[in-house]
């Protein structure tokens, strides 16, 4: 994201309590920070509720923050999905995971769209080309259980249950896939 | 030996705990930890920058109008009000009498703020008409109310404290000031007095202590113990304005 420096300007206002600042700062990233929170969730309505919490919580300056960590455009979108996800984690699933249809077919509640699958998207912007990259470098099962850990906030029995493979293999894929991917982007810098 | 004195240990846990794999009580001992070992929170820092372009490149979504309208009126925030509607005869009068308000402002201006001053400047030439040059925190608990606000002038030594609510200290702990940099470097101030009003008085001038800080924080610390780094979560954190101007 270009915008990345305003973003960071911005939260400092807001530190300051400049409200010009929060709606500049609501202008600029709540589609992004609304598409974070819809891939998790999966419902509009939910989605919004998220981004309220999360736009309050950086007004009242009480997002949960790590000593350290920067107010940056990263920690905005990490912290909002990691909110999307407490929130479907307290939400019992109003749709089964899988189901099979009167044929027999069965269906699951989280197919990608290949055209606009994370990967995709990724490769298809600058900022995310090097992850693309290293992410494509990972075998396709072990890449999709990351993918639904990171996007989905599934747990490791969870995608265990999803995928129909031993939640040993599941824990190791998400191990090894998150070690491979480090070192790939300490190579690529 | 802790599981956070060793590096491998602590990445690989960060790594999960941005993943989002790491649950339940192992999630909740794992933050308890990050808040208070910075080489915790670092990983976690790194981690999150790395993993975030999965978030960053997501095709954008427009909320719906009314979330600004809910969030500011949730953050207590004023909406613009729109200009009342002038009555019929305001409307009526208002081409004969356009070209006052712009006489009428001029005039106005001269009055009341370039005579004001040029008396100011005659009279009170000699007098120190702004702030004095200071820095400024404004802290927050972790709830997000104001805590604490410190305040010391630019060359000073001398730090004023107001706490809102003078906290409860465990035994054998007192309460104890951190500057944080640009790059989220913390480095230990001073022991700072538990009290509604509070003063300390730094070794060397506040331009030396605060330049480099972009934000402030308080911990509890073991009483007598000069730390290096926090050994618990922050109570008070907030950001470290300088109140000057820069050219």
């Amino acid at each position: 994201m270009d915008d990345r420096l305003d973003v960071e300007r911005l939260l400092s206002r807001i530190g300051l309590r400049d409200a010009v600042a929060f709606k500049s700062l609501y202008t600029l990233v709540s589609p992004r920070l609304m598409a974070v929170a819809y891939r998790v969730v999966q419902d509009r309505a939910l989605a919004e509720d998220v981004l309220q919490e999360v736009f309050i919580r950086v007004w009242n300056e009480s997002m949960p923050r790590p000593p350290g960590q920067p107010k940056t455009w990263a920690w905005l979108c990490v912290a909002t999905r990691n909110r999307a996800i407490d929130v479907i984690r307290t939400k019992k699933p109003e749709t089964p995971l899988s189901w099979l249809d009167n044929n027999g077919d069965e269906h699951f509640h989280d197919v990608e769209d290949d055209a606009h699958s994370p990967l995709a998207e990724l490769l298809a912007h600058e900022d995310g080309q090097r992850l693309g990259q290293c992410m494509k470098r990972l075998e396709s099962e072990p890449r999709q259980a990351l993918l639904l850990a990171f996007y989905d906030g599934l747990t490791h029995p969870q995608i265990a249950s999803r995928m129909q493979r031993p939640l040993g293999t599941i824990k190791a894929w998400t191990r090894r896939s998150m070690l491979r991917l480090k070192d790939c982007m300490e190579d690529t810098v | 030996m802790k599981w956070y004195q060793h590096p491998s240990v602590i990445d690989r846990l960060a790594a999960s705990y941005v993943l989002g794999t790491l649950q339940g009580g192992a999630r909740r001992r794992f933050e308890s930890v990050m808040y208070s070992q910075l080489a915790v929170a670092a990983a976690v820092a790194s981690w999150t920058e790395q993993m975030s372009p999965l978030l960053t490149t997501l095709t954008s979504i427009a909320p719906s109008q009314a979330l600004w309208t809910s969030i500011s009126s949730k953050a207590g925030i004023e909406q613009p009000i729109a200009a009342p509607k002038a009555s019929w005869w305001q409307q009526w009068l208002a081409p004969i009498f356009a070209p006052l308000p712009a006489g009428a402002l001029a005039l106005g201006v001269a009055l009341g703020v370039v005579t004001p001053a040029l008396w100011q400047a005659q009279t009170l030439s000699q007098r120190q008409a702004v702030l004095p040059e200071s820095y400024v925190g404004v802290l927050a608990t972790p709830e997000g109310k104001t805590g604490l606000t410190v305040s010391s002038l630019r060359q000073g030594k001398i730090v004023e404290l107001q706490q809102t609510k003078v906290v409860t200290l465990p035994a054998e702990k007192i309460l104890y000031l951190w500057r944080i940099d640009k790059a989220g470097q913390v480095t230990p101030v001073a022991a700072i007095p538990n009290e509604k009003w509070g003063r300390i008085t730094l070794a060397e001038p506040a331009e030396a202590v605060f330049f480099s800080a972009v934000e402030l924080a308080v911990s509890m610390e073991p009483i007598g113990s000069t730390p290096s780094k926090p050994s618990q979560a922050f109570i008070y954190r907030g950001l470290c304005g300088k109140f000057w101007k820069w050219m």
